[in-house]
């Protein structure tokens, strides 16, 4: 049946886990692209069929209108679900920007999911956001959670060194060491998971 | 289209419809039935909804009620609507019927619609507040994708309700980056 | 003060709560509130978030002064934290708007009247997103499709109209509280007339009313400050 590849493909995606990335499919996508062309072929030529025939092709309603509607109707409906396709993953790789993108390398096992196009446009998007951040002079990118308290306690769960340097102090971040921070400054690093908040 | 992007709407659109043609197309495939390339006047087939509601619109074919609206099923829904396997019949049950109505002009499907919606909406929220999760799952599976996300909001708003009563670590790891790797050794 | 110390009148209530409804911190809250729960986007509140990153700022000067002068710790802390609340607010208010630009980008650039809701710098932010994404699809997508199908907005050549284009969903309902007493409103957002007068499907809305209301009827309601979100 007409759009069953382009089908599935919207289907792999709606079956990943919500907000992950499943490495882009890109022999099925092709496949799909393919079959755009294929309909756009026989439309063409069921067109020309019908110029050969002496007949006004915009509103004569022969069965080979019919056969040439069905051909462009398929079309469009393959050129939606790749567009999904790409748009939903796009959405995702969006807010991968906003989490992690702004200063840091995304980890490997998410790049290895991207496409070439995708990585570009998580770089390109990342550059936005941070240009926005830089004319108002203020990161939107912190405070993703209601504040309560000016400081937490946190654990370091990856060696971090010492080379990092907060806002109000810098120390040796060894992991499992224990610190006081402010929570403007540890937030990008739980959120990266290299630290955990700790709870009394 | 206000929805083009929206991937349940692309999924409810591929569910599959019987039509009749009331007009024949050439150098097409979509009739197993015809031993050519082509399908005839009157002839029967199931074709996807984004398909038929277009010929629809063009007065190419007329398309009739799906089985998933049929009687047995109203039959089951008029009997005990929460436990209907609706999910079986489509995940999307309720947005498919609803792009159906007006394509058969049965009002009676509307009907069917609203009171399954509204006897199950109630019996899902009460079991999302209520039961244990092991209760659940055998019932989870007959929900539709709908439903599913109603349960689902249900349970993470009293999950969240809870944490903020008990009080807790509030930052934590991007979900997006997945599941915490093993600690390097 | 006629009824003794610690006891108000009601009058002095209200002036009270009418004073602490207009601080900038509270329309802040409202703003921020309105912007996440309608589905479109909202007027920039342009002189309101001006007015909040000054005085953000000059708290910041305040924390940091009384840290170097060892003031007592406590209240140090206590302007820490009201310093954060507000900064939670005002970046969470830019954060909900630019992910809205986001998600409703190429809607928003088909009109100038909702273009005009928007910020210089998220105006900036929303062409660059229009052009990151555009090229991404293009690269992708687009280029490889037969020519008459290569259109972002239309779904092929024969489309009157942009059709691919993600609308916000304005028929959502929202919940909506009461800010200033409104005339008398219908359900379905009809103006009152003459003719309406032997309706008795309308209500009227007093300052503290709860209502769930269908969001397109009533976002003049929300616009002229009448009603605000929850």
């Amino acid at each position: 049946m007409h759009g069953r590849k382009a089908y599935e493909l919207v289907k792999e995606f709606a079956s990943g886990e919500k907000g992950h990335l499943k490495i882009f499919n890109n022999e099925l996508f092709e496949r799909v692209i393919e079959e755009c062309n294929e309909h756009h072929n026989a439309l063409q030529s069921l067109i020309r069929k019908m110029q050969e025939e002496g007949l006004e092709v915009l509103t004569a309603r022969t069965a080979d209108h019919y056969g040439a509607l069905i051909h462009h109707l398929s079309l469009i409906r393959n050129k939606r679900c790749l567009m999904a396709y790409v748009y939903n993953r796009a959405d995702i790789i969006r807010d991968l920007a906003w989490k992690v993108g702004l200063l840091h390398e995304l980890p490997r096992e998410i790049q290895e999911k991207f496409s070439d196009s995708e990585e570009q446009y998580f770089k390109d998007h990342s550059k936005s956001l941070k240009s926005y951040m830089s004319q108002l002079s203020l990161n939107v990118n912190v405070d993703m959670v209601p504040p309560k308290d000016p400081y937490i306690k946190v654990r370091v769960l990856e060696d971090l060194g010492s080379g990092i340097i907060l806002s109000d102090k810098s120390a040796n971040f060894a992991r499992h060491s224990m610190h006081f921070l402010k929570r403007t400054d540890a937030e990008q690093y739980i959120a990266r998971g290299l630290m955990e908040e700790l709870t009394s | 289209m206000a929805n083009y992007y929206n991937i349940d709407d692309i999924l409810t659109e591929e569910e599959f419809v019987p039509v009749v043609f009331h007009k024949s197309a050439n150098g097409v495939i979509i009739d197993p039935s015809s031993e050519t390339n082509s399908v005839e006047q009157g002839a029967k087939v199931e074709l996807p909804l984004w398909l038929a509601q277009e010929l629809y619109l063009r007065q190419a074919v007329s398309i009739s009620v799906p089985a998933c609206f049929n009687q047995k099923t109203r039959l089951e829904i008029q009997a005990d609507a929460a436990c209907v396997d609706l999910k079986s019949r489509s995940p999307f049950f309720y947005e498919f019927g609803c792009k159906i109505v007006p394509l058969v002009g049965d009002k009676t499907v509307e009907v069917l619609l609203l009171s399954a919606f509204k006897i199950r909406y109630k019996e899902i929220l009460t079991k999302a507040y209520t039961a244990a999760y092991t209760a659940t799952s055998q019932f989870l599976t007959l929900l539709t994708k709908e439903e599913t996300n109603l349960y689902e909001a249900a349970q993470s708003s009293m999950a969240a309700f809870k944490k903020w009563r008990m009080g807790g670590p509030r930052l934590q790891r991007a979900s997006v980056l997945g599941r915490k790797r093993k600690p390097i050794e | 003060m006629a009824s003794g110390a610690g006891e108000w009148s009601t009058a002095q209530m209200d002036d009270y709560e009418t004073l602490i409804s207009t601080t900038d911190v509270e329309l802040l809250k409202r703003a921020w509130r309105n912007e996440k729960a309608a589905p479109e986007i909202l007027p920039f509140e342009e002189a309101l978030v001006k007015r909040a990153k000054e005085q953000i700022q000059l708290m910041e000067e305040t924390v940091d002064e009384f840290a170097e002068s060892g003031h007592d710790p406590l209240i140090a802390s206590l302007y820490q934290m009201d310093l954060d609340r507000a900064q939670f607010l005002l970046r969470s208010y830019l954060r909900v708007r630019l992910q809205k630009i986001e998600k409703f980008m190429f809607y928003i650039w088909k009109s100038d009247a909702y273009r005009h809701r928007l910020s210089t710098e998220e105006e900036k932010f929303g062409e660059r997103c229009i052009r990151d994404i555009g090229k991404h699809l293009e690269e992708t997508v687009l280029s490889k499709l037969p020519d008459n199908y290569q259109s972002l907005l239309k779904q092929s050549i024969i489309s009157e109209e942009d059709d691919m284009v993600p609308e916000p969903q304005l028929d959502t309902f929202v919940v909506a509280k009461c800010q200033r007493a409104t005339r008398p409103l219908f359900l379905d957002g009809s103006r009152q007339s003459a003719g309406f007068d032997n309706r008795d499907d309308h209500f009227q809305m007093v300052p503290g009313d709860l209502c769930i209301l269908r969001y397109r009827p009533f976002q003049e309601e929300l616009m002229s400050g009448n009603i605000s979100l929850v």
